[in-house]
């Protein structure tokens, strides 16, 4: 009880946090594109300002799934996130819950792509079917590279026990064994994809398909989607920083940093991957397109994913 | 036109088909044009090219106007390449009028024309970065581009209509301070066009642009491409060397021009990153070799329209996006009886039904850059009434019908 009750209380804390990556990773974009930028609060003034416009529901959209979808889209990826975080904050956590959160950031990538095909528009239809075949591609990587942590003994997929491990082997995860520094990389390398940056915005390519599932929304449930995406990349980056790269675990003092503390430098950290997996790629590279994109995933990262499961099963 | 609803049931009954309507309104297209594009997944199937949408009438209206406030109107043709169209129209009237231009004022119509060409391909350059979803490419391009607007309102005032044209000469002098500006920037126009050059071998730039809106040497010379498009399937003509106008006369052993044969997006991007520096070295020239003299007649510009008899002509330039083309005819009293102006696109703009067939949706913004195309030729509004569920088609005479009720008290 008393943790569903945490978890509600972090929402607002979730929704803070992403919206304010979101600001810093929109202002080092636009610095290292020779630009002043929009100022780091930019995101809540689009959130208040989208908040406040009309409603438009177009005549060919399936008008109940149309609206209920960005709702449930941005209810499961704040959720997402904040079940890692409540974990990290109170110390406890269930068996199996990284496989929950990971069901969690999916689903709502779902629903963005269920509600922008439920709008009649064809380019809705292209950005679904986009959005599909990215899914397949980098969803299987990413999943095996979370689920090969389970190989390991005195590992499980419960989300503290990974972190409690790191603090008691005082060494981040990923350079513990070789196999966790392959799964790693390949959580990383699914990052751009996961969270539908340049070279992977292929599903809402601006100027191919005029953002694909997006194009109908307008007003509170562009709104909504936007949070979606930005809470479901914070908890993305966050479970990064968290499971592959705990960084408190490295002090000596560990309770003496405290939880404000511990939490900062988890925030650090996952902005510092954020940059890199996310902010980096979509400014020094072009789009690809969807079948470059699936050779990609399924050359390097699946790849990568499955020697990594032949290196836990070896025991490296 | 063909019959919309036809075309609806006959796609109807295949349902792995898509029509996607690309434009008139679409973030990758800056002027509305219009495709309808039938798609099965992502494979283009086939093309509808529609123009069109932004009809203004400027043939019409230079037809009540006299030579001098023709000009102006023009130039109002195209934001990019407004000094081809003025250049254009005015070779015409002082070859009707007999009119001899000062070395000096040629040379002067030449160097701004160069610098445009260098300003247009660096906007084409971005948009292309921009099309592939490469928006750092676009922000440095148009950064770079900064520089050649800044010397345009140095030089003449002007950012964008440099209003340089008259009949009989140009309007500004360039005084000796500015030479040494122009030199300062060009060089840094150099450089950052050389990165930029690197950036576009970038493997994730090939892999958009390679192969991409194939057009054949063939199928460019049936279809009378034009400028950079034709020269990237390797139709080799330049109106500067083949027909040489203003200074282009003296200088037309001075500049090579860059013909490739690739044929698809990324050579036609390479002939125009090659033509700015060619570009950079022609203004070089000119600049060295400026002739002294007067840039305008001493008789006023009144009076030398007054002048030009009734008679009529075709002027021809190479704008950066090709040959365009000015018919005039000129009514002996000062005014035209008809101007006829046929832009480059209008040339290229066929070419991208067979760039476009076979390839994916991905590929079409990029293809249609490739040509750069610039939309400024139309005649109808569609009206789409949902509720009926019609499609109408407003011709041009129904719309002045409209206008003049509109305007009739």
């Amino acid at each position: 009880m008393d943790t569903i009750v945490a978890l509600f209380a972090t929402f607002p804390i979730v929704f803070f946090f992403s919206l304010l990556f979101q600001g810093i990773d929109r202002k080092i974009h636009a610095r290292m594109q020779k630009r002043i930028g929009p100022p780091i609060i930019q995101p809540f003034y689009d959130f208040i300002k989208l908040f406040n416009k009309e409603r438009m529901v177009p005549v060919t959209a399936a008008s109940g799934i149309f609206t209920v979808a960005p709702i449930i889209a941005a209810t499961v990826s704040i959720l997402g996130a904040a079940i890692p975080l409540v974990n990290l904050i109170t110390g406890t956590s269930i068996v199996g819950d990284l496989i929950l959160v990971l069901y969690l950031l999916a689903m709502s990538s779902v629903m963005v792509m269920i509600g922008g095909s439920s709008s009649g528009n064809p380019y809705g239809a292209i950005g679904f079917s986009r959005k599909m075949t990215m899914m397949i591609a980098y969803e299987i990587p990413m999943l095996i590279s979370i689920a090969s942590l389970s190989f390991n003994p005195c590992f499980s997929l419960a989300y503290y026990d990974v972190v409690a491990t790191q603090i008691r082997m005082k060494s981040l995860l990923a350079f513990t064994r070789l196999s966790m520094a392959v799964a790693a990389t390949t959580f990383l390398l699914c990052m751009p994809a996961a969270a539908d940056a340049v070279p992977f915005d292929i599903s809402e390519a601006k100027t191919e398909i005029i953002h694909g599932s997006l194009i109908e929304y307008c007003g509170p449930y562009l709104a909504l989607i936007k949070l979606a995406k930005d809470a479901s990349n914070f908890a993305l980056v966050f479970l990064a920083a968290t499971l592959f790269f705990y960084v408190p675990a490295l002090f000596e003092g560990y309770v003496s940093l405290g939880l404000g503390g511990t939490l900062c430098l988890c925030l650090i950290t996952a902005l510092i991957i954020m940059l890199l997996t996310i902010t980096v790629p979509r400014t020094i590279f072009a789009r690809l397109k969807i079948g470059q994109a699936f050779k990609f995933y399924w050359l390097v990262p699946l790849a990568l994913s499955m020697l990594c499961i032949a290196l836990s099963i070896v025991g490296l | 036109m063909t019959n919309g609803s036809d075309d609806a049931k006959e796609i109807k009954e295949d349902y792995t088909r898509f029509r996607v309507p690309f434009g008139p309104l679409h973030p990758a297209l800056k002027e509305p044009i219009s495709f309808r594009v039938v798609v099965r997944k992502e494979e283009i199937l086939d093309v509808d090219i529609r123009l069109g949408h932004v009809y203004r009438g400027i043939e019409a209206l230079a037809e009540n106007r006299n030579l001098v406030q023709a000009i102006y109107l023009v130039e109002r043709i195209c934001g990019i390449c407004s000094h081809s169209h003025t250049t254009c129209y005015t070779q015409a009237l002082e070859e009707i009028g007999g009119i001899q231009l000062s070395e000096r004022a040629l040379y002067l119509r030449t160097l701004i024309f160069e610098l445009e060409r260098i300003h247009s391909h660096l906007l084409i350059l971005g948009l292309i970065g921009y099309d592939i979803g490469f928006d750092t490419l676009f922000m440095f391009c148009w950064h770079v581009r900064e520089n050649v607007l800044d010397l345009f309102e140095e030089i003449t005032g002007n950012r964008v209509h440099h209003a340089m044209n008259t009949i009989g000469g140009v309007r500004w002098d360039l005084p000796h301070h500015l030479i040494e500006k122009v030199n300062v920037s060009l060089k840094k126009i150099e450089k950052s066009t050389k990165y930029i050059y690197d950036v576009f071998q970038d493997k994730t730039v090939e892999k958009r642009l390679c192969d991409i809106g194939v057009l054949s040497y063939n199928e460019a010379q049936e279809l009378c491409v034009v400028g950079p498009t034709a020269r990237g399937s390797g139709v080799n003509m330049d109106v500067r060397r083949d027909y040489p106008y203003a200074a282009y006369k003296e200088l037309k052993d001075r500049f090579s021009v860059v013909l490739r044969d690739g044929a698809d997006a990324y050579t036609r991007t390479e002939v125009r990153i090659f033509e700015i520096f060619e570009s950079i070295n022609i203004i070089r020239t000119i600049l060295d070799e400026l002739p002294n003299g007067s840039i305008f007649m001493e008789e006023s510009v009144l009076k030398l329209m007054r002048k030009i008899p009734e008679g009529e002509t075709v002027s021809i330039v190479e704008a950066p996006r090709g040959e365009l083309l000015y018919f005039v005819k000129t009514d002996g009293k000062g005014g035209l009886r008809r101007l006829k102006v046929r832009t480059p696109t209008l040339a290229n703009i066929l070419s991208l039904k067979p760039m476009l067939i076979g390839g994916e949706i991905a590929d079409i913004p990029v293809t249609v850059a490739s040509i750069d195309p610039c939309i400024s030729c139309a005649n109808r509004i569609t009206i789409v009434d949902n509720d009926q569920s019609e499609v109408r088609v407003i011709g041009l005479e129904d719309l002045r019908r409209r206008g003049r009720k509109q305007w009739t008290p």
